[in-house]
C-alpha cells in the first residue's frame, strides 16, 4: 500500500527537509520499518533501545491514535495518511484553518477535490454552508508551507476568497 | 542557592543547560531539573530548615532558582491538622489534612508552582507570563504577575466557575476564554508558545514550575515531625502534583532528612474525568485521552501531561487509584466542612470522597496514619454546592418570631447551656 506520512518539524532534517513522505507498508509497523530503512537517522528518534516506539511519540492514522486501533499492527490502506506527532507538542502546528468563500460561478465545481489533487496537501472540511448563490467552507489544510501557499494562490486565481480563521479561535 | 546542575530528559537522560525549554530535542520526553544532591546534603540540615521563616522557601536548596524569589515570598507552610472528627466518621485511627485551601495569596496549591515559575521567568528576563488553566492556576498567575509587575495573558475554558473568572480578572490580566475544553486550551497555548516569546508557566517553564509542588511534600514531612504518614491521597488533574510530592519525599530521603520512605500514594479523580484511574485499573501504562464531564472542573483534564509518571508513582509506592461521582464529591465537600470546618473546592471533595471509598473497600487500612491533600478553596466553586446546603431562615426582628421558629431540640440545647452556666 502507498501511504503518506507526515513528519514533524524537528525530524525534517533527517528526511531531507520533506515533511510529507510517500511510504509503503500494509500495517503502521511496516510503514515505520520502511521509513527507518529509507531514512536511517529516524530509527533512534522513533524507537527506543528495545525497538518500541518512544513513549512521547504519537502515531495517527487519518487522525486516529493507533493506540485506539491496533497499535503497530493497525492495517493501512491505499492513500491513508499517517502522522507522527510528538505528544508534548500538543498536536499539529502545521495545520492551518481557513475559510473559503466561493463566488456563485464556482459553487458547482469540486474545488476542494481539485486542490487536494493538484497540490501535496490534505484537506479536511470542518464546517460549511453552500446554497445556490453563495457558499463558504471552513477547511483544515495540512502540508508543506510551499504547497499550501500554491494552493492558496490557485484558489485566489479562480476567484475564491481565502481567510485565515486562527484569529477567531483565539479572541 | 544555585544547586541546579541543569535540565535532564526523563526518558532518555540527555542533559541540557538551564533554559526556558521543556521537551527533549532527541526523544520528545519531558525535561526535569537536576540538582547537585551531594552538595545539598552537605549544606542542609533539619535544624537549619526549622530556623527559617515559615514559607515554602525554607526548602530553597531544592528549588530551581538562582537567587532569592522575587514574587510569592510568603507562599506555603499551610496548616497540617489532625482531623479527629472526620477520622471518627471514616472509622480510622489517625487522619491528617494538609490544607492548601488557605495557601497564600490565592487559596490553592498553585501558588507554590507559580511563585517558582514567575520568579524564574523574571530571572530569564521575560516580560510576559502566561498559562493554560482550569482556574486555580489562572488566579495565581494573574496575582503573582501583578505582584512582580509583569504583563499576563491567561487562557481558560469559557465555562469556568464565576469565582475563578472574577478571581483572575481582578488582578488586571488579559483573560482569554476559549470555546473548548481544557485540553483544547492547552493545545492552543502550545501553539502560541512556539510563536511568542512568553513565559508559559506550565509549558516552556514547566520543568521549573513543577518543582514548586515538591514543597507540599516537604511540608508534610516536616510538619509530621520528619516522617510521612503511611497513606497519602492526592487529587490528579495533569498528574504533576502527585509525582512531585513523591519526588519531594524521595529527595528528603536521599539527602538524609527522612528515614526510609514507606508511604503509599493514592491518586484521586472524578469519575467523569478519570483517564489516570482508568489506566491504573486496566493495568496499562499509557493514557487513553477522554472528554471530561464533571463538576470538578479543576481536575477536568482528559489528556494529562504527566499521566504516565503519575501512574508510575502510584505503582512504585504500592498505592492505588480511585474515582468518585459528582454526587459523591459534593457529599464529601459537605462532610469535610461539617466535621472539620474546612470548606474545600470540588477537587477536595474528590480527594475526601476517594479516601472514604478506599477505606470502605479495605484498600487503605483503618489502623495506619492517613493524610488527605486538600489543594483548593470552596469559595471558588460555590456553584457546585449552592443548591445543596439549605437556605437561611428569614424572620422579623422579634423574639416571639424566633421562639416560633426554633425546634424543640435547639431549645433543649439552650437550656442545657444555661444549666451548666449556673
Amino acid at each position: 500500500m502507498n501511504v503518506r506520512v507526515r513528519i514533524p518539524t524537528p525530524l525534517k532534517k533527517l528526511t531531507g527537509e520533506q515533511d510529507i513522505i510517500a511510504a509503503k507498508g500494509n500495517t503502521v509497523g511496516e510503514v515505520i520499518q520502511w521509513l527507518t530503512e529509507t531514512y536511517p537517522g529516524l530509527r533512534e528518534r522513533l524507537r527506543d533501545e528495545n525497538g518500541e516506539v518512544r513513549r512521547f511519540i504519537n502515531i495517527y492514522v487519518n487522525d486516529e491514535d493507533i493506540r485506539f486501533i491496533q497499535n503497530l499492527e493497525t492495517p493501512v490502506k491505499e492513500g491513508d495518511q499517517i502522522s507522527i506527532i510528538p505528544a508534548i507538542a500538543g498536536g499539529s502546528s502545521q495545520k492551518r484553518k481557513v475559510t473559503l468563500t466561493f463566488p456563485p460561478e464556482r459553487i458547482q465545481e469540486p474545488v476542494i477535490y481539485n486542490i487536494g489533487h493538484r497540490f501535496k496537501i490534505v484537506t479536511n472540511i470542518r464546517s460549511a454552508n453552500v446554497t445556490e448563490n453563495v457558499g463558504w467552507v471552513t477547511l483544515e489544510i495540512d502540508g508543506e508551507e510551499e504547497e499550501y501557499l500554491k494552493a492558496v494562490d490557485y484558489l485566489k486565481e479562480i476567484g475564491v476568497k481565502v481567510e485565515p480563521v486562527e484569529k477567531d479561535v483565539i479572541v | 542557592m544555585g544547586y541546579v546542575k541543569g535540565l535532564k530528559c526523563r526518558e532518555c537522560g540527555r542533559e541540557y543547560e538551564v533554559n526556558p525549554i521543556h521537551v527533549c530535542e532527541f526523544c520528545f520526553g519531558p525535561l526535569e531539573v537536576s540538582y547537585d544532591y551531594d552538595e545539598i546534603k552537605k549544606s542542609v540540615t533539619r535544624s537549619k530548615i526549622e530556623e527559617r521563616p515559615k514559607t515554602m522557601w525554607r526548602y530553597k536548596e531544592l528549588l530551581p532558582l538562582e537567587s532569592d524569589p522575587t514574587v510569592g515570598r510568603y507562599v506555603g507552610y499551610t496548616p497540617l491538622i489532625k482531623a479527629k472528627r472526620l477520622g471518627e466518621v471514616l472509622g480510622v485511627k489517625e487522619l491528617y489534612i494538609k490544607n492548601d485551601a488557605v495557601n497564600y495569596p490565592t487559596l490553592s496549591f498553585k501558588d507554590r508552582v507559580v511563585s517558582v515559575a514567575v520568579s524564574k521567568a523574571k530571572e530569564f528576563g521575560f516580560k510576559v507570563v502566561s498559562c493554560a488553566s482550569t482556574g486555580n492556576l489562572a488566579n495565581s498567575v494573574a496575582a503573582l504577575a501583578a505582584e512582580g509587575g509583569l504583563e499576563s495573558y491567561i487562557f481558560v475554558p469559557y465555562d469556568l466557575e464565576q469565582g475563578k473568572i472574577l478571581g483572575t480578572l481582578i488582578y488586571g490580566t488579559n483573560l482569554i476564554a476559549i470555546k473548548g475544553s481544557y485540553d483544547e486550551v492547552n493545545r492552543l497555548c502550545s501553539e502560541i508558545a512556539e510563536n511568542y516569546r512568553w513565559a508559559f508557566v506550565n509549558i516552556n517553564l514547566r520543568p521549573f514550575y513543577a518543582e514548586g509542588s515538591k514543597t507540599f511534600g516537604f511540608e508534610i514531612a516536616e510538619q509530621m515531625g520528619w516522617k510521612i504518614p503511611r497513606h497519602v491521597i492526592v487529587p490528579m488533574a495533569g498528574g504533576s502534583l502527585i509525582t512531585k510530592i513523591w519526588k519531594g519525599f524521595k529527595e528528603l530521603e536521599g539527602i538524609g532528612l527522612l528515614d526510609r520512605v514507606e508511604s503509599k500514594i493514592y491518586g484521586a479523580q472524578a469519575s467523569g474525568s478519570n483517564p489516570i484511574v482508568s489506566a491504573f485499573k486496566e493495568g496499562i501504562d499509557w493514557i487513553k485521552p477522554q472528554r471530561p464531564k464533571t463538576i470538578a472542573k479543576s481536575l477536568a483534564i482528559g489528556n494529562p501531561a504527566d499521566g504516565f509518571y503519575a501512574l508510575k508513582t502510584i505503582r512504585e509506592s504500592g498505592g492505588s487509584a480511585e474515582d468518585v461521582s459528582d454526587e459523591e464529591l459534593v457529599e464529601a465537600m459537605k462532610l469535610l466542612a461539617r466535621t472539620e470546618g474546612i470548606f474545600t473546592e470540588t477537587a477536595g471533595g474528590v480527594t475526601v470522597g476517594v479516601t472514604k471509598k478506599l477505606i470502605d473497600h479495605g484498600v487503605i487500612s483503618k489502623d495506619e496514619p492517613i493524610l488527605i491533600s486538600i489543594t483548593g478553596n470552596g469559595l471558588k466553586t460555590q456553584e457546585a454546592v449552592q443548591d445543596r446546603v439549605g437556605k437561611p431562615q428569614i424572620i422579623d426582628a422579634k423574639f416571639s418570631e424566633f421562639e416560633k421558629m426554633i425546634t424543640p431540640r435547639q431549645k433543649r440545647l439552650k437550656e442545657s447551656v444555661f444549666q451548666s452556666a449556673i
